[in-house]
């Protein structure tokens, strides 16, 4: 692109996308999947499901976060400025949650049912709630973007996070822990539709949202985020898991293989979710009333 | 306390880009990087179509979302509104930049980058590099000239008026279509453009309360 056509035209953001920018929506869907993960394991009592979301949050989603920082050994900066800034808030979520679940688990396994047990459980779940909402909001705050500018984003986090979280417990479940399979698999399926639902109502919004909006979501439905939307989020994450469950339910089939399939695909919906809405975001063009807006 | 603020006049200005190389030339910055635009494009339809060129730049916003976004304050205001970066605290999160409506930050990647591919850098390069440290994997942006703006209010000269302490760019503008001085004084030539002819600033509608403003037809 020539220096003269900079924001001439819809531009889409690329800084979170692209080259090491890839990385941020892989470390905005690990910290929602291992907050609604340790939240659905806190629920069913599942001590591996909890370890698990402490390392997806921990590893994956830190890890993902420090390669896409520009300069990383400064990261602890970070944490100086929750007055404003949502990154930052985010961080201490994060460090919250890391704190406070090692502690949690201590307790859960050796002195449960204690108040001090409780107490912890409480603040590590507000800390894990934080943890998988707070990217919806990261998002969210930035009204150059329309598509991001969505007070439903942040729920479409929480029903990711959630989605991710029953159908990574339910694989837990499936490899011998102990859960409450029926319960669990009931759940991820309340979830799958829920999650449904809340596509629904974030597209259909997004037209709403003056020219900008309508230029988000052609490219969100046609343009360059089309092929993760309509495969990753759509086939893969929600027709094939629900097609799958709803032959269980009417008994065409009995195989864990199967079901393991559908769980993935729970998984890929929520990461490719957030692949689709970082890719899709674009900025409106400069130059008031230009002819090249399209 | 002053704060500064440009007006740029579209009837005058003839897109020489004189205004984007007299940044470059001011800060030394390397390939690819762009601290001021001349943005082209077309309003109308055809047959009635007009040109219109476009300076563009960091628009120093009164409520800047770079500012509200950045997690280790490395970007902050200043009291006469400049807004500016403390290479030193950025982490290169980059929240800045996809916070920023106006897109006139850049990440700068490529420490070693040269004008002149393999041959190394020349003397002009090197000297411009201890000038302006700028870090590997930290944003980079106009910054008003504030080097020259705090140099010349030193020496007791009026920004704006006195070249010294003018930023490069209005200084090197052949049809004079910029103007620079303190938008908190009624008087100035700056605020005077601005009321008389109806100055706009981009994308009013996010709020950002931009000091760059336009005048036109």
């Amino acid at each position: 692109m020539k220096p003269y056509e900079w924001m001439t035209r819809y531009t889409p953001q690329h800084e979170w996308i692209e080259k090491k920018g890839i990385f941020m929506p892989l470390a905005f869907y690990f910290g929602s999947l291992g907050g609604g993960l340790y939240l659905v394991s806190l629920y069913f009592s599942s001590l591996l499901g909890m370890v698990i979301a402490w390392l997806v949050v921990g590893v994956f989603k830190g890890g993902s976060h420090l390669i896409d920082l520009g300069r990383p050994f400064r990261s602890w900066r970070i944490i100086l400025r929750p007055q404003t800034s949502w990154i930052s808030r985010g961080l201490i979520l994060v460090i919250l949650f890391l704190g406070f679940v090692p502690i949690q688990l201590f307790l859960f396994y050796f002195f449960p049912g204690t108040i001090w047990e409780t107490v912890v459980k409480v603040l590590a779940g507000i800390a894990a709630f934080g943890t998988c909402v707070y990217p919806g909001f990261t998002l969210n705050y930035v009204n150059a973007i329309p598509l991001w500018n969505s007070a439903i984003l942040p729920l479409v986090f929480i029903a990711c996070g959630f989605l991710g979280g029953f159908a990574l417990l339910l694989l837990i479940g499936m490899l011998g822990a102990n859960v409450d399979l029926a319960m669990v698999e009931f759940g991820s399926m309340v979830f799958l539709i829920i999650t449904a639902l809340i596509i629904v109502v974030f597209t259909s919004s997004v037209s709403y949202l003056g020219p900008s909006g309508k230029k988000a979501l052609k490219d969100l439905l046609q343009g360059r985020a089309s092929l993760a939307f309509w495969v990753g989020v759509v086939l893969i994450g929600i027709i094939m898991p629900f097609t799958i469950a709803f032959l269980g339910y009417v008994n065409v089939y009995d195989s864990k293989v199967i079901l393991f399939f559908a769980l993935v695909g729970e998984i890929i919906c929520g990461l490719s979710l957030t692949y689709v809405i970082l890719r899709a975001g674009a900025y409106s063009p400069l130059i008031p009333n230009n002819a090249y807006e399209d | 306390m002053a704060r500064w603020g440009m007006l740029i006049d579209l009837n005058r200005c003839v897109g020489c880009y004189a205004c984007m190389l007299a940044c470059k030339q001011e800060h030394f910055l390397p390939p690819d990087v762009f601290w001021g635009r001349v943005l082209i494009g077309e309003t109308g339809k055809y047959p009635v179509v007009h040109k219109e060129v476009y300076p563009v730049l960091c628009n120093h916003c009164e409520e800047a979302a770079c500012v509200d976004v950045c997690p280790t304050g490395a970007t902050s205001k200043r009291e006469d509104g400049v807004v500016e970066i403390d290479y030193d605290k950025c982490v290169g999160c980059r929240y800045c930049l996809i916070a920023c409506p106006y897109q006139q930050r850049t990440f700068y990647v490529g420490e070693k980058k040269e004008y002149f591919p393999h041959q190394g850098l020349t003397e002009i390069e090197i000297i411009g590099k201890q000038l302006y440290p700028f870090q590997d994997r930290t944003v980079i942006k106009c910054n008003f000239c504030a080097e020259r703006i705090d140099a010349g209010i030193q020496r007791g000269l009026k920004p704006g008026i006195d070249r010294e302490a003018t930023p490069a760019c209005v200084n090197a503008c052949p049809s004079k279509a910029r103007y620079f001085g303190d938008l908190e004084d009624p008087t100035s030539e700056v605020s005077r453009l601005i009321n008389e002819k109806k100055g706009f600033q981009l994308h009013p509608e996010f709020g950002t309360e931009p000091s760059v403003y336009y005048i036109t037809r």
